[in-house]
């Protein structure tokens, strides 16, 4: 899913938060946003995603405007990530469930990727109760789990372990390896973009 | 203070003794209080949770109103209901006033407000964080109130139950609407009002007890169903 962004500008109330001229994001790469906080780098991720419908200028999915299939095809996992009130299991099997995907199917990919991300032990803990690194794990497995064609990452591995950040990152890596699947991940850590990003966009403030 | 004893005494008698009479009111408080709960939660939990996440113009002040209405006295609502059910009212023809009817429709109005408000306010302060998850998850309109109904289900009981209390513990509204017609539509808080004032304690004192006792086991379900969540 290549990404371009056209005359974009974020309001809010008087204040211009977000201003991009042109931008273009590329299939099956991933590109790390970086800048100052203020940027408006979430603020970018919350309008690719659809959350954020109130701006100017346009946003093209492969070249056709924002409808409500191409959010289908994208997910965004947040800074602080919100796990239902129920099973991790079944966290991760919601958006299978949303689409539709029969129960033997869903079985069988929350079972892969909950191995992946090493997190099989946690199959039948409320998703509420977590530690922060096990929620970021469990956040990380149900975007993946439809092979989203956009992975939107909101500085995903702020605030937790490195072990589980280094899964975290070695997932992310495999999910564009083998999908091809376009990443974008807002950061601050420098040395994390080198590790994981093909192109780097810094954002002004 | 004897003749307090002696009430509590005939009252344990009469709940002890399975009276026919107070077991009915008991009986037909329950199934007008919970139809009642039942029918309104239907219609203003999944409304509730729309319109506290829709942004709208006015917002402000339909949520002034609807805080409002939320404490509405329940004669003002057994007035409304008397009026409209009433021979010459325009639903007058249905002939359902003094029924266990139209006091189910007096407590479906009375508690109404009450759950759409709670609803809406739980759903405005909560609903939009869920609503944000089951967006960027690909859940549709109507996945994302399914969503936001079991999230946040423990405090849509504590909302439900909260309505019920107040339809089963009211006595204006189905004393207006129900008339407190022996055997047809006396129930626990018509029969306590009577009884108090024809100076006959021990079936008040025994419903008395029983509306406790209800309260009491409604308010441990409630607890117990949370210690497991």
């Amino acid at each position: 899913m290549e990404i371009s962004i056209h005359n974009l500008k974020k309001y809010y109330g008087e204040k211009l938060v977000l201003d991009i001229e042109e931008l273009k994001i590329k299939r099956g790469r991933i590109t790390g946003l970086i800048g100052p906080n203020g940027s408006g780098k979430s603020t970018l991720l919350n309008i690719i995603s659809g959350l954020d419908r109130e701006f100017l200028g346009t946003v093209k999915y492969d070249g056709k405007l924002l409808d409500k299939d191409s959010y289908k095809k994208m997910t965004l996992v947040f800074q602080k990530p919100y796990l239902f009130r129920r099973k991790v299991y079944e966290n991760i099997e919601y958006p299978l469930k949303v689409r539709g995907v029969n129960r033997d199917e869903r079985r069988e990919r929350v079972k892969n990727i909950m191995e992946r991300l090493e997190i099989e032990g946690l199959k039948d803990k409320k998703g509420h109760l977590l530690s922060g690194g096990e929620s970021q794990k469990v956040s990380l497995a149900r975007a993946l789990v439809f092979n989203p064609e956009l992975l939107l990452l909101d500085e995903p591995t702020s605030n937790i372990d490195p072990e589980s950040v280094k899964v975290m990152e070695r997932e992310i890596l495999r999910f564009n390896e083998e999908t091809n699947g376009t990443v974008i991940i807002v950061t601050h850590n420098m040395e994390q973009s080198e590790r994981l990003c093909h192109d780097i966009i810094h954002l002004e403030r | 203070m004897d003749y307090i004893q002696e009430g509590f005494k005939e009252a344990l008698k009469l709940l002890i003794g399975f009276d026919k009479e107070v077991y009915g009111i008991i009986s037909l408080s329950l199934i007008v209080s919970t139809t009642a709960t039942i029918i309104a939660s239907f219609l203003c939990i999944p409304l509730g949770i729309h319109l506290g996440l829709k942004e709208f113009k006015g917002k402000r002040a339909f949520s002034r109103i609807l805080y409002t209405f939320m404490s509405i006295p329940s004669v003002i609502v057994g007035l409304v209901v008397a009026i409209l059910l009433s021979r010459r009212g325009p639903f007058g023809k249905f002939d359902l006033l003094y029924t266990p009817k139209a006091m189910i429709i007096a407590q479906t109005l009375l508690v109404t407000p009450l759950i759409l408000g709670l609803t809406y306010s739980l759903s405005k302060n909560r609903g939009k964080e869920i609503e944000r998850i089951g967006q960027t998850l690909g859940g549709n309109k109507l996945d994302i109130i399914i969503l936001i109904i079991k999230e946040l289900k423990l405090d849509l009981m504590v909302n439900i139950v909260t309505a019920f209390s107040r339809a089963i513990s009211e006595v204006g509204a189905v004393m207006i609407v129900g008339g407190n017609i022996r055997n047809r539509t006396r129930v626990i808080t018509t029969t306590i009002s009577m009884m108090n004032s024809m100076g006959d304690y021990p079936m008040a004192i025994a419903l008395g007890i029983v509306l406790l006792i209800i309260s009491f086991g409604i308010n441990s379900l409630i607890y117990s169903y949370s210690g497991d969540d």
